[in-house]
């Protein structure tokens, strides 16, 4: 989630809003997010509805794995990134800047 | 190198469509509900699910 803040002003800059999104209560999370200095919502999926629907579910950890998607303005996922990948969102922000905003 | 376990992609790929939904943050005054498909037409948006609050990354 650090590393989606230190990139947060170029996101936003290419019309892209972050949202985290972790099984956690919306509490929890809101502590979270200001221990680690995130500006962003961190979305509370209690009971993992949301991370069932999108396939990343994961029995061992009962829990969310570590998977971001960039969705584009017409609602389809422009990009993936699974796991430890997941970690550096430099491929993300790349792709919102590459795309500039047409419409 | 340690081979890290194979998991299966998810289920949802590049191209399809991201399935709506509302989900909640607090703000540190209120429960404010977010919408995916409020972002459509207006914002590209970043889904990031991550493990636990509190754990790294």
């Amino acid at each position: 989630m650090k590393n989606f803040q230190k990139n947060l002003q170029k996101l936003e800059a290419a019309d892209t809003q972050v949202l985290g999104v972790s099984m956690d209560s919306p509490f929890a999370n809101k502590a979270f997010a200001d221990q680690i200095g995130v500006t962003f919502p961190l979305l509370s999926d209690w009971g993992g509805d949301v991370t069932h629907q999108y396939g990343v579910y994961v029995d061992k950890y009962k829990a969310a794995r570590r998977v971001n998607f960039l969705v584009g303005k017409d609602g389809k996922i422009l990009e993936e990134q699974l796991d430890s990948e997941a970690i550096d969102p430099t491929k993300i922000v790349d792709a919102c800047q590459r795309k500039p905003l047409k419409d | 190198m340690l081979r890290a376990e194979t998991k299966p992609a998810p289920s949802l790929k590049v191209g399809d469509v991201a399935p709506d939904f509302t989900l909640q943050y607090f703000t540190g005054s209120d429960l404010k509900n977010v919408k995916l498909s409020d972002y459509r037409g207006k914002k590209n948006v970043v889904l990031a699910f991550y493990i636990f609050a509190f754990t790294g990354g």
